[in-house]
């Protein structure tokens, strides 16, 4: 999607832009040292993102998200619109929300003529979710937000939540005024008060109320360069934060479908499991698809039948995984240490992951602590950011036990 | 950290140091060892005042001899609270470097009112009625008075001053305002009388300007500072301005109405007198006789700072026999008063010279030139006499025995303006006397010969080559210094034009078109759409800031700026005023973003800062010059003509410019603050006005940035905007615009200092 955006833009609608201006020249006249610690800057910066170890995360995640639709929405500075970019770019992020975190739920807020409306409530179903922002498109933008206003239903949404989950919410606002009808301090307070996370996404400039909310309870508040820059951003709200404080571990419950193959192999394998139904995530629209016998995935407590997972049962309220989700979440848990940075390393003469030959134009290479393999600096963001498990180490058999054990 | 400033071993109380404070101390220490004065420009919220104090701390410590005393002169008391802290905090510094108490004694003053602890007398709101309580309470035939009758109130505090203070001297430390009301407090001392005794052995005197600079202030306080210190005026770009109000008096009718009521009291208090207690009046005759010898000797032996108001001829005489006994002085008093009020009664706008003045009261009422020049000497001696203790009443007439004998002094440097109504109001009555200096350097001479070392220092001072000419001194060192960023965090514009291309002006043949208010109203909006937060506007009168803004309501601007701020107004009103000014605090604040008109060289420009989100931009409309009809100013510029060859039109755009740099200035208080500054007037890019901005303004604004139209500076600012929104950490500082120790002492660096200490 970003993507397609990528090709569409034009130069000339970009702005005044002086991009020599951004390159220097080094003493001898070269570009490549220049581009080259820019790269490796931006590289730095994504270590340091992760660099945190292994701490308590919080995996089940409540999130509301908040898109402004004020006025401001319609300008064009992002292409086509601001609303229309935003809304685009959180398709991709709801989806890869729930792929990285299966057991959390998400609700969708919008702010604009000073008031604050639900779009989708706190749902596990990504579909809805998308629905919601695919209809949305054709919604118009008018008014002057309210931060407060937005905050305060979020709130009221998430207080209920359990204890041991993570509560979120994520503000795009592209609005620099907001219009509220009280002190938003107090309310900056109670959500401080309730543990709920505000993340702050600015769409124009940084506005002060906007700081003040992210560094009090505990978020974080960027403000966009371009579009990229913003998908970059809200992608890093994709990661589970760290939890702030102590919060209660508990033990939650979790169905796990059966399998679709016939030979009953599960307790809760029983004929009606293979009875053709009405998929439920489809049953509100026209477009519902009957299964047959095989597809689907049944609720292992009341045998709703799903045709998607990870999804939370209609019906008993259930959440509903399948195992390699939570094996992907757990990741998060063991994030793999950041690579040392080594200027130069003799013995090696390429990259242990993609094999290329090490040249005079890559100045950095990175050594993995636990299996001293040495990788080029793309191995090194591919592994970080994709694969989230070190080669050296996983076809290293001593390690591999070391890691599982 | 500790820092080796050209030999000298400095203190710093920081662990960090931007290098531009460094190189600041450098220039500052070579104007001390060639004991010359020196002018510094350093942008504001680059630590000026802990630079200042710390190398000025250590030189004390190692040149004991040479230095004895440092004198702060500051504008306000916050700022005097300031400097106060950052003194605290360097002397615990030393402390803790050298784990023992220093012997370093550094003090706050301030008026009666902001340091009276009596429970009474403190109440009151007025600076005057303080002074004028206090003095009833604490003269000395008050209290002789009390000896013998105890019904008769004393102050207790003073009671207890007078007894104990002056044994005791104050323990070193450093105490600011609120430490000396509670020491004050704690031994029944009081720290208004017990401050102003310290001063002549405090090692740092903090003060306001006019302690030094109003020569009937600095009389009293500050005579007895020894010649060995080193001033420091702060904040000081518009020190000529002071200068000149601190010589200048204005008689209106009322005073003079007033005046004459006073004298009606003079009158009855002397024949009661004459009855009651003849002796006393004889004993001050006595004394007026053998003239003002006392004086006279002090000066000689060089004691005391100079006078400008009574210059040294006057002490070597006694006071002429006209006015010696009691009668006749109030009888004069009379006949001057009612002179003033014949020449009061004009129909046309007169000016003359004091030279001219001093002729027509001659030649009208027989009074010479030299008894006048004792008027102000002879009221005080007689108020004394007369034992009056409340003086509030008798204000009138000392401002104008003041000018009586500043008339008579001067001939040289002042004017005497005399307007019959005022320039708004043609047909109102309302006859006003203006006598008015028209040479700064006449006040601030005696304070360049007293003192060795004068520091003249501001964020704003450019250009630096006019100070020295207007204050009529040879400053041995003269330096503007930049600011070293991490980042661009100014972003200075000059817009020229609006979307349709007319041009921007607020010239006097356009001030008026509607194009260019319409333009000025467009540019406000947009920036309004697009900067966060505080935006803070300046206009060049009020008059002009009301015109401007109901041709906005009709064309329907401050709807649509309404629409993404809130929007306050600065008036004549300081009450308003600052309750505007709170609630654009609070706009701010919370999110709803707030708009402040306001006028420049108004209270809003000078002394208020909008720091961060208070101030994201700053929009100067028009160039600020003077009102330049004024008949004091065009007077002055005659003078500066005359006398220091200094053409008008260089006088008023360095005026201007220094006043819009202020303005400008007021978005920017620190190295993580950042703030837009637009220029919104076509003749800002020429290469006159241009080059007497600040030089740390003046490298941010490119070329590119200086004939820009509303669009083209809406794009800029929101790319600069973001840009600057990315998060900025002490460690992207560090190296460049924030040296650690090592940093600093490093070849590279050291090399980098010299290259600038060469280029300013």
């Amino acid at each position: 999607m970003a993507d397609e955006e990528e090709t569409n833009e034009y130069r000339w609608e970009s702005g005044y832009e002086k991009t020599w201006e951004a390159i220097k020249e080094d003493d001898d006249g070269l570009l490549e040292s220049n581009v080259a610690e820019i790269v490796a800057r931006a590289k730095r910066k994504r270590a340091a993102l992760k660099a945190t170890g292994a701490i308590q995360l919080g995996m089940m995640r409540h999130l509301f998200v908040v898109i402004d639709a004020s006025e401001c929405m319609f300008l064009q500075d992002l292409k086509p619109t601001r609303f229309l970019c935003v809304l685009k770019l959180l398709e991709l992020f709801v989806h890869e929300f729930f792929d990285l975190n299966p057991i959390s739920q998400l609700g969708i807020l919008t702010t604009k003529v000073k008031r604050s409306e639900l779009v989708t409530a706190l749902a596990g179903n990504q579909k809805k979710h998308i629905e919601a922002l695919q209809q949305m498109k054709d919604t118009s933008c008018e008014g002057e937000p309210s931060l407060q206003n937005s905050l305060e239903r979020a709130m009221n949404g998430l207080k209920n939540m359990p204890a041991h989950s993570s509560r979120e919410v994520l503000v795009l606002f592209g609005s620099l005024t907001t219009c509220d009808p009280g002190d938003i301090k107090k309310t900056i307070k109670s959500l401080k008060e309730n543990n709920i996370r505000v993340s702050i996404i600015g769409l124009a400039a940084e506005v002060r109320i906007c700081r003040e909310i992210a560094k009090r309870t505990g978020g974080t508040y960027n403000v966009l360069l371009d579009d990229h820059h913003l998908k970059e951003l809200i992608l890093n709200q994709v990661q589970p934060p760290a939890v702030a404080g102590s919060m209660e571990a508990s033990l939650v419950k979790m169905g796990f479908p059966g399998g679709k193959t016939g030979s009953g192999d599960g307790a809760s394998d029983s004929a009606a499991d293979h009875a053709p139904a009405y998929c439920l995530c489809h049953i509100e629209n026209e477009t519902s698809c009957l299964m047959g016998n095989n597809s689907g995935y049944n609720c292992p407590q009341c045998g709703s039948r799903y045709c998607e997972l990870p999804v939370e049962c209609k019906q008993c309220g259930l959440t509903l995984v399948s195992a390699p989700h939570l094996a992907r979440s757990y990741h998060h848990l063991f994030p793999i240490k950041p690579f040392i940075e080594r200027t130069e390393v003799p013995e090696m003469t390429h990259c242990f992951a993609c094999a290329k030959p090490f040249g005079e134009l890559d100045p950095n290479v990175y050594e993995c602590e636990n299996c001293k393999q040495i990788v080029c600096l793309d191995c090194d963001l591919f592994i970080r950011e994709t694969l989230h498990t070190c080669p050296g180490c996983a076809s290293d058999p001593i390690t591999a036990q070391m890691k599982t054990n | 950290m500790k820092l080796n400033v050209d030999g000298l071993l400095v203190y710093f109380p920081y662990d960090y140091i931007y290098p531009e404070q460094f190189s600041y101390m450098l220039e500052l220490k070579h104007a001390l060892d060639a004991k010359g004065h020196c002018l510094l420009e350093m942008p504001s919220g680059t630590g000026k005042t802990t630079t200042l104090l710390s190398l000025i701390v250590a030189y004390m410590k190692a040149h004991p001899l040479d230095l004895t005393k440092l004198v702060y002169c500051s504008r306000t008391v916050p700022e005097i609270e300031k400097v106060m802290e950052e003194l605290r905090k360097l002397m615990n510094y030393y402390e803790k470097e050298m784990g023992m108490e220093q012997n370093i004694l550094g003090l706050a003053l301030s008026s009666r009112k902001n340091l009276c602890i009596h429970p009474s007398v403190s109440k009151e709101r007025e600076g005057k009625v303080v002074d004028g309580r206090c003095y009833g309470l604490t003269a000395s035939f008050v209290r002789a008075r009390h000896a013998g009758d105890d019904a008769v109130p004393v102050c207790n505090f003073y009671e207890g001053f007078d007894a104990h203070g002056k044994e005791f001297p104050l323990p070193p430390g450093v105490y600011n305002l609120d430490d000396l009301k509670e020491y004050g407090q704690a031994k029944g001392w009081c720290p208004y009388f017990l401050a102003r005794y310290t001063i002549t052995h405090a090692n740092i005197v903090v003060y306001s300007y006019h302690y030094l600079l109003d020569p009937k202030i600095a009389e009293v306080v500050s005579k007895e500072i020894s010649k060995t210190s080193v001033v420091v005026f702060d904040e000081a770009h518009n020190i000529d301005n002071v200068c000149i109000d601190s010589m200048s008096v204005k008689i209106t009718k009322r005073l003079l109405d007033k005046c004459s009521n006073s004298i009606q009291i003079l009158e009855t208090t002397i024949s009661n007198m004459k009855e009651n207690d003849n002796r006393r009046l004889e004993k001050e005759y006595q004394r007026l006789v053998e003239g003002l010898r006392d004086a006279n000797i002090a000066r000689e032996t060089d004691m005391a700072l100079v006078n400008p108001v009574l210059p040294s001829e006057i002490l070597e005489e006694a006071v002429p026999g006209t006015i010696r006994t009691a009668e006749h002085f109030v009888a004069f008093l009379k006949r001057v008063v009612e002179y003033i009020k014949t020449r009061l009664r004009v129909q046309h706008v007169v000016q003359e010279s004091p030279a001219g003045f001093l002729r027509d009261i001659h030649i009208k009422v027989c009074i010479d030139r030299k008894p006048l020049r004792f008027t102000a000497e002879r009221l005080s001696s007689l108020i004394r006499t007369l034992e009056i203790s409340d003086l509030t009443d008798f204000s009138p007439l000392v401002t104008v025995s003041h000018f009586a004998t500043l008339v008579s002094t001067y001939t040289k440097g002042f004017t005497i303006i005399i307007e019959p109504f005022e320039d708004r109001a043609p047909t109102v009555s309302n006859p006003i006397l203006y006598f008015s200096c028209l040479d700064s350097s006449i006040a601030i001479k005696p304070v360049f010969n007293r003192f060795q070392t004068v520091v003249i220092t501001s964020g704003t001072l450019s250009p630096l080559d006019m100070y020295p000419k207007i204050l009529d001194f040879h400053p041995v060192i003269m330096t503007s210094f930049t600011m070293t960023l991490a980042r661009p965090c100014i972003l200075p514009m000059i817009v020229s034009k609006g979307n349709d291309q007319v041009a921007m002006s607020s010239r006097y043949e356009t001030r008026e078109d509607t194009a260019v208010i319409r333009n000025y109203g467009n540019l406000l909006v947009e920036v309004a759409a697009a900067v966060p937060d505080g935006i803070v506007c300046f206009f060049t009168s009020y008059l002009y800031l009301e015109t401007i803004v109901s041709s906005w309501y009709d064309q329907g601007i401050i709807d649509q700026l309404q629409r993404h701020k809130l929007l306050f107004i600065e008036t004549q009103d300081a009450a308003e005023t600052s309750l505007a000014l709170i609630n654009y605090i609070k706009a701010c604040d919370n999110g709803r973003g707030a708009v402040l008109l306001s006028v420049a060289r108004g209270k809003v420009s000078e002394g208020i800062d909008f720091d961060h989100h208070l101030g994201r931009a700053v929009l100067m409309f028009g160039i600020p010059y003077v009102y330049t009809q004024s008949r004091i100013l065009r007077a002055r510029l005659e003078y500066l003509r005359d006398q220091f060859q200094i053409r008008e039109n260089d006088f008023l755009t360095f005026d201007a410019m220094r006043h819009a740099a202020q303005c400008l200035g007021r978005c920017m208080r620190g190295k993580t603050d950042y703030g837009i500054m637009i220029l919104a007037d076509k003749r800002f890019s020429r290469a006159d006005k241009r080059s007497k901005l600040p030089k740390w303004i003046q490298e941010h604004l490119k070329d590119t940035n200086c004939n820009l139209s509303t669009e083209e500076c809406v794009q800029i600012s929101k790319r600069w905007l973001r840009q600057m929104a990315q998060p900025f950490s002490r460690e992207d500082q560090l190296g460049i615009s924030l040296l650690t120790l090592e940093q600093l002492q490093s070849e590279e660096m050291q090399k980098k200092i010299q290259q600038r200490a060469q280029a300013a």
